[in-house]
């Protein structure tokens, strides 16, 4: 019994683990500026460097204790500090930390700088210091630009980003989506594309029967074996070989008919009688009660009053 | 008379600019015998009580004109009240899927499994929705707003107000009440469709009684159910999830007690609250325009859809059937999922024609279907448009 407590306590231990790091990996670098002049202002009033941390959960992140670093050989050179109730980033949001060297200035404010004269690595580490969640190489940049995502959180290669400089369709967007989105693209696109509702209703209604289709496949299936299985568990316990019974016992297309026909006719032939006007019927025999068909089960009457 | 005779009548004069009586309108007032109406209905006529008293009452509720300038945060819509609280089921699509657990641990799939071809009656009852959303679409509603309200055409509340709230918010209460108010009403919408798309042969089709299910067959039901529509559909794993979570409940034989609970307390915990709130929700200003005209067209036109193409799929069906397996196309309307209703139509109409002719365990086949099929019609256009 103990032993199956322990088990079952560490079994939930994994799984809240599993789900947790899963969380996690959903934490994305999302648009870093290097040299700023006079862009984003933070608490103190200053400019300086900012890097952009997106969550691209659909549930709330808590990054205490992740690491960001700009330094590939020291994974936690800067430990997000536990405590604070703004490390909890909501689903799909930002935040931003501030890359100027002034760690006293509070959890935002991060323990280096970055070299806008080289390409600068920045690399976000999971609380262990060693899994690489996410890391981007910034490559050096006029002031006042940044180099971003293309997509909010998405993609996974240098290629999804580029280099925005601030103008009109080159938005620097800290704290803010990459893409501003004013309306659901899905239902434009439908009420364009599908102004009749043509393709909605074809499409959607092929899922429906794909959907109960593969249902009622599945427990045709499945009482096909059932049946055959409690069949088989009935001859054994007679002492009957089912496989013997399958060969021996059970020509194709068997009726009852044939059979009752044949028996009467050996009667017929081994019990010769005279000449006699004789009409044989069958009829089977059917159970009388069913529930299906009982009368218990309408007692639930109508409404009326 | 005095400073205490002016500062009285002053006291006096602000509580009268907040009582109802100050702040009615003709709307209210409208709104006020909607609701009356509706508790009428379900006292008086026996038209699904337990729904459209508790939206009835709600209705009530949301319409006692106050001064919402006052700021006594009392109105469904102010953030922080008691109503907005309770509210918060609907808004955020949390008491649609409690009320589908409840389903799933009350329902008996045995009809279902022991005849598995007739969940396809159930997805063909579906058109109700689609053929609605395209004339909602030609009446000028958006895609999002016309997947809200043609999911009507699947009868089923729940699943209406899970996906009106995730897609048009601003129709939900207009499509909760349509959805319910024509669910009352299937023993009224239903049974001249069927007369008239069968023929008298074809209404005295005796089926034949199906197999006993087997226990495991009852277990492996709800899950298998929910892990193959769920990978299909994502979209609908809040709905479908529970529903199959709620009938392991019920037939794994280990969990009675919270089978029971699930399909007792909890249910009706649930359903006070979501009838109640869908109902205040419903307030004038919101309720009373085009629109709402419109959901109940369109509701009323996807219920006899639905209850047709399912009738009608029925006979095509028959058409490949071999003879002695053939349906009898009144078990069709049952691809609705307003459970067990339906089904009961179809058996009360089978045995107008013939006192043996029991459906209703035939028809509880389609009905549940459809249940399962309305939730996976939700979980696209969710998937779709959301």
């Amino acid at each position: 019994m103990r032993k199956k407590h322990i088990l079952l306590v560490a079994l939930i231990a994994c799984c809240s683990v599993a789900s947790f790091a899963q969380a996690r990996k959903g934490l994305r670098l999302n648009e870093v500026m290097v040299v700023n002049e006079d862009n984003f202002v933070d608490d103190y009033g200053q400019r300086s460097a900012w890097i952009e941390l997106f969550n691209s959960n659909f549930a709330p992140l808590e990054i205490s204790s992740v690491f960001i670093t700009n330094d590939p050989a020291n994974p936690t050179k800067y430990p997000v500090p536990l405590g604070d109730v703004n490390t909890r980033i909501p689903k799909r949001q930002h935040i931003v930390f501030w890359a100027d060297g002034k760690p006293s200035r509070g959890t935002f404010h991060m323990n280096f700088v970055l070299n806008p004269e080289e390409p600068n690595w920045i690399g976000v580490y999971d609380a262990d210091g060693r899994t690489l969640i996410d890391s981007i190489t910034v490559p050096p940049m006029p002031y006042n630009s940044t180099f971003a995502r293309k997509v909010d959180g998405e993609g996974t290669s240098a290629l999804d980003w580029e280099v925005r400089s601030g103008n009109e369709g080159s938005i620097i967007t800290p704290s803010s989506n990459n893409v501003i989105r004013d309306t659901n693209k899905k239902v434009d696109t439908f009420a364009r594309v599908d102004a009749n509702g043509f393709g909605m209703t074809v499409s959607a209604m092929g899922i429906v029967f794909l959907a109960l289709l593969l249902l009622s496949t599945c427990f045709y299936i499945i009482s096909r074996i059932g049946a055959k299985r409690s069949q088989n568990k009935k001859l054994a316990a007679h002492g009957i070989n089912p496989a013997e019974v399958r060969r021996a016992d059970k020509p194709e297309g068997d009726s009852g008919e044939v059979i009752a026909a044949i028996a009467a006719a050996l009667n017929e032939h081994l019990n010769a009688h005279d000449l006699e006007s004789t009409i044989l019927t069958f009829q089977k025999m059917r159970k009388p009660y069913s529930p299906w068909s009982s009368h218990i089960y309408t007692l639930r009457q109508m409404p009326r009053k | 008379m005095g400073e205490f005779g002016t500062f009285l009548l002053e006291n006096l004069t602000q509580f009268w600019q907040l009582t109802g009586f100050y702040n009615a309108t003709w709307q209210h007032l409208v709104m006020l015998a909607v609701g009356l109406f509706f508790i009428w209905l379900a006292i008086k006529k026996d038209f699904e009580p337990m729904l459209l008293v508790p939206i009835g009452f709600g209705i009530l509720i949301g319409n006692v004109p106050f001064n919402t300038a006052a700021g006594l945060e009392v109105g469904i819509y102010e953030e922080g009240s008691v109503l907005n609280i309770l509210y918060n089921g609907v808004s955020a699509g949390w008491y649609p899927p409690l009320i589908f657990l409840g389903i799933g641990a009350m329902t008996d799939f045995t009809a279902l499994i022991a005849n598995p071809k007739l969940m396809l009656v159930g997805a063909a009852a579906q058109f109700g929705i689609f053929g609605a959303y395209m004339v909602a679409l030609a009446l000028g509603f958006m895609p999002d707003q016309a997947g809200s309200i043609s999911i009507i055409g699947g009868a089923d509340g729940p699943t209406a107000i899970f996906l009106s709230s995730k897609l048009a918010p601003n129709l939900m209460g207009a499509i909760a009440v349509s959805a319910y108010s024509y669910m009352a009403l299937v023993p009224v919408i239903q049974p001249p469709i069927m007369r008239l798309l069968t023929t008298k042969n074809e209404r005295l089709i005796k089926m034949k009684p199906a197999r006993a299910v087997a226990q495991s067959e009852k277990i492996l039901f709800p899950i298998i159910g929910m892990l193959l529509t769920c990978f299909v559909v994502p979209s609908g794993l809040p709905l479908l999830g529970m529903l199959f979570f709620g009938n392991l409940l019920r037939e794994c034989g280990v969990t009675n007690r919270l089978a029971k609970t699930a399909s007792n307390a909890l249910t009706d915990i649930v359903t006070i609250l979501l009838g109640m709130t869908v109902g205040a929700s419903t307030q004038a200003s919101t309720f009373l325009t085009k629109e709402t005209i419109f959901i109940f067209a369109l509701g009323f036109m996807a219920f006899i859809i639905a209850s047709a193409s399912g009738v009608l799929f029925v006979k095509l069906f028959n058409l490949i059937l071999p003879a002695n397996k053939k349906l009898n196309p009144l078990i069709g309307n049952a691809g609705v999922s307003a459970v067990p209703m339906s089904s009961r139509i179809s058996n009360n109409l089978g045995l107008e024609y013939d006192p043996s002719n029991y459906l209703l365990m035939h028809a509880m086949g389609p009905n549940v279907a459809g249940v399962i099929g309305s939730a996976v019609a939700a979980g696209v256009l969710l998937g779709f448009l959301a």
